[in-house]
């Protein structure tokens, strides 16, 4: 990514969200900042972000619903500000499309790091292409079709379809996944690869309740089978 | 448990034996003495009743047949009359005994082998022979005299009168076998009823018993439902006596007990509640500013030399607060039991060296981990202990710390300590742990309890566990501060309570041991030094998947992907 990423941050709260443009600018972002969904959502029409910094609590509709919204048109990553690690907020942002989520207390160098390892998961790096049944997945395109249609997949869920193929048939765990993909530390949120690899099948599988590609192997994590 | 309730039945039984014997003393005394009464008056009664008619009967007898003989009888006579006077309905032998004409004593039976002067005691020879002055209310010289025999055992009546003037003497012998039989059968129907007097007491008593020792018994259950914390536990009143009384007062006690601990659970609540809310609202502000101190951190070479230091002051609190904040809103989250555990396959060895590396400690920590002991826990709360054990024992210990990963099998850690031999230092550990847990104890019994339970179900290597131990070579804990190490905000020495963290990591890496099943001991090496030592039971289904062939392959790829 040879420009300055450009940054998309809704929060609501104004003391945070100066703060956090303050740090991001500082390391190095282009920063648009939104109050409430509405105006991120119209930012977003407005402008054209690399990645949007969401809050989940949100007057008005909240974080997961400006998430849905933006998924339905959009494939641009997403990383949630949530409240809590353990909490519910987690899960239900993972489902509606983010990519990562970071706890507050925010640490500006976190978020940073986390943004550019979301925004490094669209970069090529290898020009080869691999076909797994109907799914054809093109490297140097970084495109995937699937009975030549194109699939619309977020950079995350093209990076792990990418890692999973090529190591076709073997199993990859969650926290080798995590490395792979988020690159998060060993302490990694492997529900992280669980919302993601969901997510991911209802793209590519024909039945995503019995999946045929992305297999899950009990006790270890997800194995792509390789073609038949 | 079980011994508590053989115990309970034992003292009931008891309540029950005391009612029962007090009961059978009661019929046992009332049935004797009246028996014993009846016997003694209906005894009495027939043998007098029976003596009189048969003495009366010898009098008129004698009367009758030895008046009318001459006053030295002829031998044959007497004869004749004795055999006459025996015949009587009486039943009775007759000795009669007369001087006959000739001066010769003539001793007449009426029955030679039954009754002869022998039978007759000498006593009674003496009374019936000894003839009386004669005055007011004695108007004949000799009288009737009887006496009662016993020999061989059978009973029998003598009796024995001389004939006015010199006549001849007689003497009867009747036998007592037919009232002895009576008051035999007498006795025996008395015993028997005394003792049907005495199970029917025993029957009472027990019917007693147990109508009073079953409202007993629910009173006991209840009271132990009641500790048990079902605190709506109630008792059924019926009727008005003491046990009705007692249930009621149990019933007004449960409910004030139910009162004031829902009302302690209110407040408690509240506050817990207070202390979640406060911390959630500290983070807003405290977002915002840790967004800036990171600005404020790395400009802070260029400022003012005056300013600098106030900076970096203002950057180290932020974060410390932020810390703390964390750590409160942690405990608030296991106090409202909203903390959740996300379990994951995770190589212990490796982890253990990641929480060292991140927090660069590595020069300062000596590892023992084997790799490959690949357990299901929640890598973030594992990290979470390591760091708070390893960071208390590097802050009051000093370096080098020493951490040492192994497994060990429940079952025969069990069997050695039952050795004698290898399991001493585990059987001591475990002693003096439990001394150290103080208010966590019943946790960890629990905990115990779970782990054995899994010991006994599963196959082998079921009851695992994960042991995970860190020595330093500080000056150790002191002893009376051992049972607090564990406690929030609890403080060693008072003059160092700042700069320490948040006062509350070990109890935070404690109440994560707990949603693992497991728990966190400390003690004091005896070549120095405090150690603490974790241990996490390891779910038997893990084992099942560490079988499979997948899961040998994985742990190995990642290097080779990532190149």
């Amino acid at each position: 990514m040879a420009c300055v990423p450009f940054l998309l941050l809704i929060e609501d709260d104004d003391a945070i969200r100066t703060g956090l443009e303050l740090a991001l600018s500082r390391q190095g972002h282009r920063v648009v900042a939104a109050a409430t969904g509405e105006e991120g959502l119209e930012r977003l029409r407005e402008q054209r972000p690399d990645l949007i910094v969401l809050d989940v609590m949100l007057p008005g509709i909240d974080g997961f619903e400006v998430c849905r919204r933006i998924r339905r048109t959009d494939q641009l990553p997403i990383i949630l500000l949530t409240a809590r690690s353990d909490d519910i907020d987690v899960v239900v942002g993972l489902e509606s499309g983010a990519d990562d989520y970071v706890v507050k207390p925010i640490q500006p160098r976190v978020l940073d790091a986390r943004i550019r390892a979301v925004l490094r998961r669209g970069e090529r790096d290898s020009t080869d292409s691999a076909s797994f049944g109907s799914i054809v997945i093109d490297r140097s395109a970084m495109t995937v079709t699937k009975d030549g249609n194109d699939l619309q997949l977020t950079p995350t869920e093209l990076r792990l379809l990418l890692e999973l193929s090529r190591r076709p048939g073997q199993a990859l765990s969650r926290q080798q996944l995590l490395r792979l993909v988020w690159e998060h530390d060993y302490l990694g949120d492997s529900r992280l690869v669980d919302a993601c690899v969901q997510r991911l099948r209802a793209k590519v599988e024909d039945v995503p309740s019995s999946p045929k590609l992305i297999r899950t192997v009990r006790g270890v994590g997800y194995r792509l089978d390789p073609p038949q | 448990m079980r011994f508590r309730a053989a115990l309970s039945r034992l003292r009931f039984g008891s309540l029950r034996l005391r009612l029962v014997a007090v009961f059978a003393a009661v019929a046992l005394t009332a049935a004797v003495s009246v028996s014993g009464i009846a016997y003694w008056l209906n005894r009495d009664a027939v043998l007098t009743r029976a003596q009189n008619a048969a003495l009366n009967d010898f009098r008129a007898s004698m009367t009758r047949n030895v008046g009318s003989l001459p006053v030295n009888p002829p031998c044959d006579e007497l004869q004749e009359a004795a055999n006459r006077m025996a015949a009587s309905t009486q039943n009775y032998q007759v000795l009669l005994i007369a001087k006959d004409g000739n001066g010769n004593e003539c001793a007449a039976t009426s029955d030679r082998d039954v009754f002869t002067l022998d039978q007759v005691p000498a006593a009674l020879q003496k009374a019936v022979n000894k003839p009386r002055p004669l005055k007011d209310g004695n108007e004949a010289a000799y009288h009737l005299y009887w006496q009662r025999t016993a020999p061989g055992g059978r009973p029998f009546l003598v009796g024995g009168a001389k004939m006015m003037g010199n006549g001849p003497t007689g003497y009867m012998y009747k036998s007592l076998d037919a009232e002895r039989s009576d008051l035999n059968s007498l006795a025996w129907s008395l015993g028997i009823a005394t003792l049907l007097a005495l199970i029917g007491a025993a029957l009472l008593a027990q019917a007693a018993a147990s109508t009073v020792l079953r409202p007993v018994q629910r009173l006991g259950d209840a009271a132990r439902r009641l500790g048990e914390g079902h605190l709506d536990t109630r008792l059924r009143v019926s009727g008005t006596d003491e046990l009705a009384e007692l249930s009621r007062t149990f019933n007004s006690a449960a409910e004030a007990l139910q009162r004031r601990v829902e009302e302690l659970s209110d407040r408690e609540e509240a506050s817990r509640r207070f202390v979640a809310d406060m911390s959630h609202e500290l983070r807003t502000p405290l977002t915002a500013i840790t967004a800036v101190t990171e600005v404020l951190e790395e400009e802070a070479d260029a400022l003012d030399p005056m300013i600098e230091p106030a900076v970096r002051l203002v950057v180290t609190e932020t974060r410390r607060l932020g810390d703390l904040v964390e750590n409160l809103m942690e405990v608030t989250r296991f106090d409202a039991g909203t903390a959740k555990l996300r379990a994951d396959e995770v190589d212990v060895a490796d982890m253990v060296t990641a929480c060292i590396d991140t927090r660069a400690w590595l020069d300062a920590v000596e590892l023992d981990a084997p790799r490959g002991i690949v357990v299901r826990l929640d890598p973030r709360r594992l990290d979470v202990i390591l760091a708070n054990l390893i960071g208390n024992a590097l802050k009051h210990g000093g370096s080098p710390v020493r951490v040492t990963v192994r497994t060990e099998d429940h079952a025969a850690a069990r069997s050695a300590s039952v050795e004698g031999g290898g399991g001493r230092r585990e059987g001591g550990a475990a002693a003096r742990s439990a001394s150290v847990e103080g208010g966590g104890g019943r946790r960890e019994g629990h905990a115990a309890a779970r782990s054995a339970s899994v010991a006994g179900g599963g196959g082998p290597g079921a009851g695992a566990e994960l042991v995970v131990e860190v020595a330093d070579n500080g000056p150790g804990i002191p002893e009376d501060v051992l049972p607090h190490v564990f406690d929030r905000f609890y403080k060693a020495d008072a003059s160092r309570a700042r700069s320490e963290g948040s006062g509350l990591g070990l109890s935070i890496a404690m109440e994560n041991a707990h949603i693992h099943g497991g728990t966190i001991t400390a003690a004091n090496r005896p070549e120095g030094g405090a150690v603490f030592t974790l241990r996490l039971p390891i779910p038997p289904a893990e084992h099942h998947d560490s079988g499979d062939p997948c899961d040998h392959g994985a742990p190995n790829e990642p290097e080779e992907g990532r190149s």
